[in-house]
């Protein structure tokens, strides 16, 4: 099997953020980057998969020279091979954009069985990019996997479970197909220290911005930036929300406990009732 | 490219039309439809559907477009995907609109990247720039920062809609129904569905409700969760979890609130033996009062709600959901 998964880096999800100075990103100075959450369950299927039926695992990432990092960590994890479209400036254009140019650069890898990618990036929070990778590629999709239940190589299909409101359903899908992965689908390993020793060797191939074939992708260069996207930010705000944090607490411990029970609920069924008016 | 404004209707498992819809059709007629001075459509996509289009008139809608097909059953992507983008293509409308629903978050982003439009995902306001090109607020970064985005214009336009971010007012119409003329063959349909189990509920969705009571892991057990869905009950509540709760088993995946899960923003979001996590308040960060019932004073819960008890749930929520009930009973 010839499993890939698109892979991106995103801003930590814990870190504060801050808008910089131009109002229209965060700025990113010492900001913290990791793997993009749900593409370390993406990358982890990818390799179960492998595992159980044989094959490799090829990564395919977008974005700046420090991408390399993440590239590292999915190859360290078990990956085998990896593609990195490297550039600035992917950050400032949408999402249609990075979906063309990822789909461009798998269709010249040749023929794969299995796309993994996140249900989402946690930064800019799109949840369209592996969609659009699909329909570039003229290949179904199964959004928000639960479960890979099968994968049957020789029948070339895939059986996978995904929750819907109120239920669950079970789908059956041709090979090649993709598939977008939410949280706890599976547990993603660390890397161990071989992995990460090997995963410099193994091989890494670099695109630069200026060697894509904008004609073969059917849109213009220009469509990869800020002024040529089809959607762009023009500004961003965090917003501030006062809490009150009124906190209603034990008298000698912080836990409301025995006779102080039936007070402490009177008391807070009173602060909803008089004071936010909402029951 | 005509100026009309498209809402694509949002269907619940049994049929019946999702709140969102209601809401994307006020807001499109209130903010866009005015001034671009087009008409505000809906586009009636699934199977044996027909018949739903005087309550979408019942909202303002002047026009609705049906395509009925065994196809397109059971929320099929594919056929929706084709359904869509044909009726775009045949009728260029300036705008169409969907709820953030998903299944939503399935076909949309496909459609577009198909007729080749910009999207924009779960928008939280819609409005029109000084050029009349749509201009949505979004929330980004674990709902931490709320984006502004404009669209380029020069193709269809589209976004989905976060449910319970506008008000559903209505407006009769009568609408003329147009039946649109989408050829769909099985052959198109790869992913073929071959189990769906549904669970009916009778408490209101998540994300349209006006108060949520949450419960986490401390509830400690599946049957522990009684105490989460009697007070939900009782408030006329829709009841949630965190990721930590549903990942042990103790209540369905559908009831999972945050960053992966729901977005919600209600009136009253009450959240039981949950400490707090950024992914949890990507979620339900939003809601309008915010209490917290937890055991740990140190949980960071305690640094961003509004009201909260510091103790067990075993010994709070008993008299808590007793006083309510009386409360609530009384009227
Ligand atoms: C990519 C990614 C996506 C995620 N998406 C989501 C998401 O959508 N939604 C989500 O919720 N999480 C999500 N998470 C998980 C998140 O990080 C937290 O692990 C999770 O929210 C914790 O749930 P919890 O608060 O129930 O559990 P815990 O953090 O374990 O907290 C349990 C709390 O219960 C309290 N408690 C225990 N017993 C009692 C008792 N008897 N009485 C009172 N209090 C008690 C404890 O003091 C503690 O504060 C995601 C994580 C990742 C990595
Ligand atoms: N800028 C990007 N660079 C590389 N991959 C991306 C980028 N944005 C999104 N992706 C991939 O597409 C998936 C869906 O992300 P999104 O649609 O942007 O929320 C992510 O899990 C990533 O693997």
């Amino acid at each position: 099997m010839k499993i890939l998964v698109i892979v991106s880096q995103t801003q930590d999800t814990e870190a504060k953020i801050q808008v910089s100075a131009s109002g229209d990103s965060i700025d990113t100075g010492d900001m913290k980057w990791i793997m993009n959450p749900y593409d370390e369950f993406a990358v982890e299927e990818a390799i179960q998969t492998k595992e159980k039926h044989g094959g490799e695992v090829v990564i395919v990432a977008i974005g700046p020279g420090r991408v390399i990092d993440t590239i590292r960590q999915a190859l360290a994890m078990g990956a085998d091979s990896a593609v990195h479209i490297n550039g600035e400036g992917f950050a400032e254009t949408d999402s249609y954009a990075i979906g063309k140019l990822i789909a461009g650069e798998i269709k010249k890898l040749g023929e794969f069985d299995l796309i993994f990618t996140g249900m989402k990036i946690i930064d800019e929070e799109s949840g369209q990019v592996g969609v659009q990778v699909a329909e570039e590629l003229g290949i179904p999709h199964v959004s928000l996997v639960s479960k890979v239940v099968e994968i049957n190589t020789d029948a070339k299909k895939a059986v996978c479970q995904k929750e819907i409101d109120g239920g669950h359903v079970v789908v059956e899908v041709p090979l090649p197909c993709l598939i977008t992965c939410p949280d706890a689908m599976n547990e993603p390993r660390y890397a161990s220290l071989p992995g990460i020793m090997k995963a410099k060797k193994k091989p890494l191939t670099e695109v630069g911005i200026d060697d894509i074939n904008y004609d073969e992708l059917g849109f213009g260069k220009d469509a990869v930036s800020k002024e040529g996207a089809r959607v762009k930010t023009i500004s961003i705000e965090v917003p501030q929300i006062e809490r009150k944090l009124k906190i209603i607490k034990g008298d000698d411990e912080p836990m409301v406990k025995g006779e102080e029970v039936a007070k402490a609920a009177e008391e807070l069924i009173k602060l909803l009732r008089e004071d936010a008016k909402v029951i | 490219m005509s100026n009309d404004v498209w809402v694509v209707v949002d269907l619940k498992l049994d049929g019946t039309i999702r709140k969102v819809t209601f809401e994307a059709l006020t807001e499109a007629k209130k903010k866009l439809v005015d001034k671009l001075g087009g008409q505000l459509c809906a586009v009636l996509l699934g199977s044996g559907v027909s018949g739903l289009e005087s309550e979408l008139g019942k909202y303002g809608a002047q026009k609705v477009y049906v395509v009925d097909s065994e196809l397109l059953k059971d929320f099929n992507t594919e056929g929706y995907v084709i359904a869509l983008s044909e009726l775009i293509k045949q009728n260029e409308p300036a705008v169409v609109l969907a709820g953030n629903t998903v299944f939503g978050q399935d076909y949309f982003p496909r459609v577009a990247a198909r007729i080749g439009s910009g999207v924009a995902m779960d928008a939280i306001k819609i409005d029109l720039s000084g050029d009349n090109n749509l201009q949505i607020e979004r929330y980004s970064h674990s709902s931490k920062a709320i984006q502004k985005q404009v669209f380029h214009g020069g193709t269809t336009m589209m976004a989905t809609v976060r449910p319970n971010s506008f008000k559903a007012e209505e407006a009769p119409a009568t609408p003329e129904v147009i039946s649109g003329s989408v050829e769909l063959n099985p052959g198109d349909i790869k992913v073929k569905v071959i189990e769906l189990e549904t669970k009916a509920s009778d408490r209101p969705e998540l994300t349209e409700a006006d108060r949520v009571v949450s419960g986490g892991r401390g509830l400690a057990s599946e049957e522990n969760f009684k105490y989460i869905y009697e007070l939900a009950d009782i408030l006329g509540a829709a009841a949630g979890a965190t990721r930590a709760a549903v990942d042990a088993g103790y209540c369905p995946y559908d009831m999972q609130v945050g960053q992966t899960g729901k977005a919600v923003s209600p009136n009253l979001y009450i959240a039981i033996a949950i400490s707090g996590s950024v992914q949890h308040f990507a979620g339900m960060g939003s809601s309008k009062v915010i209490v917290a019932i937890n055991k740990d004073p140190e949980a960071p819960i305690f640094q961003k709600c509004d009201y909260g008890i510091v103790g067990d749930l075993f010994d709070i929520l008993p008299p808590f959901t007793e006083k309510v009930k009386a409360l609530v009973s009384e009227g």
